[in-house]
């Protein structure tokens, strides 16, 4: 039984469904991975349709893999000679007793054809599927960066801007467009950001050290 | 009114006190002599005419044989399930029980694979809740579930190695050794053996072997046999007779030298049982046995191994056609020990199964307010009784 520990590309790129909210709110909602150790890069826009058709947008704010049963505390497995994916092998039953979670923050919606960049009206309802969304749809929704005020107002347990830098290398991996919009996208962020320098600095030398 | 600790700090104290550790080093001396000198063929020609009012181990082999670990197969698969319950009520506004039996199926080695699954059955029919054909109309109490949970397990591991093909092991929690059976009615003992040992039956006939594993176990047949061995009545040219020796004004028995300990304790202090090794295999001379005994060939009873499962002794029970084919024992052997390995001292796949199949306090809130919610759609308001109103409500 091969262990896949990274997230699969194809999954994420072609709107397949990466797993189903558990958890939600107005601002977000936790889910489930159907697949262990397999869930979305930070910084991923993510997609969830609701019953009336409105589609709700988040970026990939956190993951985690813990045991299914909070009171069961993983344990060390392995050894010199059992190490990383062996150990999965060794111990079948892992696939069951754990689970890999994502947090996700929303920041707009689509309704009527129409992106929308602020928080969606309703919450995405339990149990509802969530899926990667294809790079047209990426491409759609981000080429108004008007959400990024939202980003750098989360809190959760990534810093708003080291998500946000996430988010911004994510997108200009998934565009492939010689940066221009990550170009566009970061002097955006600078506006945003022209009276917190510090926090600034930190978006921009995560996004290109250099 | 919260616990007395005065007085049970107390008793606590008076309870270690007695502990002699004078007393209690003669008689583990005694016991290493016992054990050192036994002689397996007299202990079983003592056997013969002996009247004892304890279980007794019994085996054709050296009582203190021990055979080690041979290696455990690179691919292997096993399959172990757990039940809970939940039992009648009579204060509940419906009768009903529930089963909850979980299956663990774990595959080791190429293609190395699990599989966990439960499935309730809520059972509610007034035939159900009864001993079948039973003129007294006996009720399915906690006794008796307990016996249908053993069944139900037993079944779930039974149907999880169905065409599985290759080394496979079913593993079960406990004993495989219906004790309770005994203090029931004939018409019980029956319906509930018949049933049990037709599906250790099917695993017989698929020559899949099927093992129990009992942690920290009590039983002390070895001690016992141990007793029979030390007795002097037959050097007096006496048959044993516990019940006479023990009626006899001022004496004291010969075996009341050996300490109160069960015989993980003889295994671990005096036998000194390494890790991996098993004891020889013993069979029980208790009376169930013969119920167990259907078709008379004696294959069907259960014997007993202790094994040093890494971190404690474990009594592991089998059907004696699993004992008597090299083979199948081996795999038990091995396959229970490096389950213990990987469940850091207790089998994975019984552990896992435990977990799956435990039905937690809220489960259990949640299956009694559906059954008020589905009784309020057929407009029957449930009444609780005072006392169970008396639990909900709690009041000064």
């Amino acid at each position: 039984m091969a262990v896949s520990v990274a997230v699969s590309s194809d999954r994420i790129h072609t709107g397949l469904r990466l797993g189903e909210v558990i958890e939600t709110t107005t601002a977000g909602y936790w889910a489930e991975s159907d697949v262990l150790h397999q869930l979305p890069p930070l910084g991923a826009l993510v997609a969830s349709t609701l019953p009336d058709g409105r589609r709700n947008y988040g970026i990939v704010a956190f993951g985690q893999t813990g045991g299914l049963d909070p009171s069961r505390r993983a344990i060390k497995r392995g050894n010199d000679d059992l190490t990383d994916n062996a150990i999965y092998d060794r111990h079948p039953e892992l696939q069951h007793v754990l689970r890999t979670l994502f947090r996700v923050a929303s920041v707009g919606f689509k309704e009527h054809s129409r992106v929308r960049h602020s928080i969606p009206p309703l919450p995405v309802p339990l149990h509802y599927s969530v899926h990667a969304c294809a790079p047209a749809e990426v491409a759609e929704f981000v080429m108004s960066p008007r959400y990024f005020a939202a980003l750098l107002r989360h809190h959760g347990d990534i810093a708003a801007e080291d998500m946000l830098a996430a988010h911004l290398r994510w997108v200009d991996e998934l565009l492939n467009d010689n940066h221009v919009w990550l170009a566009d996208a970061t002097r955006r962020v600078a506006s945003l950001m022209k009276r917190d320098y510090d926090r600034l600095v930190i978006v921009l030398d995560s996004v290109d050290p250099d | 009114m919260p616990l007395d600790l005065n007085v049970i700090m107390g008793q606590i104290n008076d309870m270690a006190g007695t502990l002699d550790s004078d007393e209690q080093a003669r008689r583990f001396d005694a016991l290493d002599n016992a054990w050192s000198n036994l002689d397996s063929v007299e202990v079983n020609e003592r056997y013969d005419t002996a009247i004892t009012s304890f279980l007794l181990a019994e085996t054709s082999e050296d009582y203190r044989g021990t055979t080690p670990l041979t290696g455990v197969p690179d691919t292997y698969s096993v399959a172990a399930s757990d039940g809970s319950f939940i039992l009648p009520d009579r204060h509940a506004p419906l009768r009903f029980f529930l089963l909850n039996t979980s299956t663990v199926y774990l595959k080791y080695g190429a293609g190395s694979t699990a599989e966990i699954s439960t499935l309730p059955d809520i059972r509610y029919q007034e035939a159900d809740l009864i001993v079948p054909d039973d003129p007294q109309r006996t009720p399915i109490d906690g006794t008796i579930l307990g016996f249908l949970r053993a069944i139900e397990e037993l079944k779930a591991a039974c149907t999880c190695l169905e065409g599985r093909e290759g080394a496979t092991v079913a593993l079960q929690d406990g004993t495989l050794v219906l004790w309770q059976v005994q203090g029931q009615s004939d018409l019980v003992k029956d319906w509930i053996l018949e049933q049990f040992i037709d599906v250790l039956d099917e695993f017989r006939k698929r020559d899949q072997p099927v093992a129990s594993y009992i942690s920290a176990p009590g039983a002390t047949e070895l001690m016992n046999m141990l007793r029979v061995a030390v007795c002097d009545y037959p050097e007096m040219g006496k048959a044993i007779d516990c019940k006479h020796c023990r009626s006899q004004p001022g004496r004291v028995p010969t075996c009341d030298v050996l300490p109160n300990i069960p015989d993980r304790t003889l295994l671990t202090q005096i036998a000194k049982l390494q890790p991996g090794e098993r004891t020889a295999v013993y069979h029980s001379r208790s009376k169930i046995m013969r119920d167990y005994d259907r078709d008379r060939t004696g294959d069907q009873k259960i014997c007993f191994f202790y094994l040093n499962a890494g971190r404690e002794i474990a009594r592991v029970e089998i059907p004696r056609w699993v004992a008597a084919d090299v083979d199948q024992l081996e795999l038990v052997h091995s396959v229970i020990y490096d389950q213990c390995s990987l469940g850091r001292g207790y089998p994975v796949v019984l552990q896992e199964a435990h977990e799956a199949a435990v039905l937690s306090m809220s489960d259990r809130r949640i299956i009694e307010v559906a059954i008020e919610q589905a009784l309020s759609n057929v407009g029957i308001m449930p009444l609780h009784t005072g006392k169970d109103g008396s639990k909900r409500g709690r009041f000064v």
